[in-house]
């Protein structure tokens, strides 16, 4: 068998079998260059459990710390995308519903003459108006727009007690270690 | 306070005491900070680096199973995170993610006139911190860190007989390097 490096390595490890192990043995006894070899393997091998150990800076540990802080007060990205998103849902909801009143507005008033003064158009159109969220808020009108903000409220609602559950956690001072 | 386990901290953290997750900053930063030096070979980057896995091992504490130590687990994420800062700054990306199979010359790095100046333990030192970053990297974590080659496998993503290579061939070049020196005669 010849004494490779790696065999030397593994003798130096242990890894190497009864037989192996003697016959390298015997090997080192006969060979001056390979006792050199292996001497200084081994030195380089006892030398490495020394190393040094590098230290990170003294403030380190508050700067990580400061981090995770800072982190726990800020509005995750979840967060902020889903208050954005129900902000945005109920403008356009808003939006279409102040469209559509106008547009029906507009449609059920009679046509508005030239004669007609600013006066007279503002009150037909502000009359119709009244009577369109009065149709809209009874009856089948209701219901749909009750079955929304419901639906708006209940998804609100569970995610607002996530997130008071956990800031609760987080400054909760319960059993430290 | 030290006296308690990885994982009886990290409970004490996942309940709600993040104050807590400074001892396990105490108990890593060094050891970390050595292996990430040794692989950046540059302290400002190193600390950086570490600052940013301790912030990623926090967020991700609740997906820590305990399949495996947590040292194993937190060290992954140290070297792939310092593999992912080697390729962004695309600092010789060629030889720190090259295979097993390549090769690297330390003798080229020193002349047998600077090796004669140092003392053994500073040589070494220096020497370890002079190979490419993989090498060092396993360095670091056998005999710094006190990991099985097992630990050292899995934290790599490589086999067991891929770190025993990695692991002679460092040993061999840090032995030849010394053997062309002067040193040797102190030596043998």
């Amino acid at each position: 068998m010849k004494i490779t490096d790696e065999i030397l390595n593994k003798y130096l490890d242990g890894e190497l079998n009864v037989e192996e192990s003697e016959h390298v043995k015997s090997e080192l006894q006969s060979s001056e260059e390979l006792r050199k070899k292996f001497n200084t393997l081994k030195y380089v091998h006892n030398e490495l459990f020394n190393l040094n150990e590098d230290e990170a800076s003294a403030s380190f540990t508050n700067k990580v710390m400061s981090k995770i802080g800072h982190r726990k007060f800020a509005v995750p990205k979840q967060q902020k995308y889903f208050i954005f998103s129900i902000a945005a849902f109920i403008t356009i909801l808003c939006l279409v519903i102040f469209g559509f009143s106008i547009s029906a507005i507009i449609s059920t008033s009679s046509p508005v003459s030239d004669s007609l003064n600013v006066l007279e158009t503002v009150t037909v159109l502000s009359g119709g108006f009244v009577d369109f969220i009065k149709q809209l808020f009874s009856g089948k009108g209701l219901s749909i727009l009750g079955s929304i903000f419901s639906l708006v409220i209940i998804i609100s609602g569970y995610f607002f007690f996530e997130m008071q559950k956990r800031a609760k956690a987080n400054l909760g001072n319960g059993h430290h270690i | 306070m030290k006296n308690f386990s990885d994982q009886e901290i990290i409970d004490s953290v996942l309940k709600g005491n993040e104050s807590d997750y400074s001892i396990i900053i105490d108990r890593y930063k060094n050891k970390a900070f050595s292996l990430l030096n040794r692989m950046l070979k540059n302290e400002f980057d190193a600390e950086e680096v570490l600052q940013d896995c301790f912030l990623k091992a926090f967020n991700s504490l609740k997906n820590f199973k305990g399949e495996s130590k947590f040292s194993t687990w937190f060290y992954k994420i140290v070297y792939n995170t310092a593999l992912t800062k080697l390729s962004s700054k695309k600092r010789k990306i060629e030889s720190e993610m090259s295979s097993v199979e390549d090769h690297f010359n330390l003798e080229s790095e020193y002349d047998s006139i600077d090796v004669e100046k140092k003392d053994f333990s500073e040589f070494i030192h220096n020497t370890v911190n002079k190979l490419p970053g993989r090498y060092s990297a396993i360095i670091s974590m056998f005999y710094l860190n006190e990991m099985s080659i097992e630990e050292i496998s899995e934290v790599m993503q490589i086999s067991v007989s891929n770190v025993k290579v990695m692991l002679y061939r460092s040993r061999n070049s840090l032995r030849d390097l010394i053997l062309t020196s002067r040193l040797t005669k102190e030596l043998c």
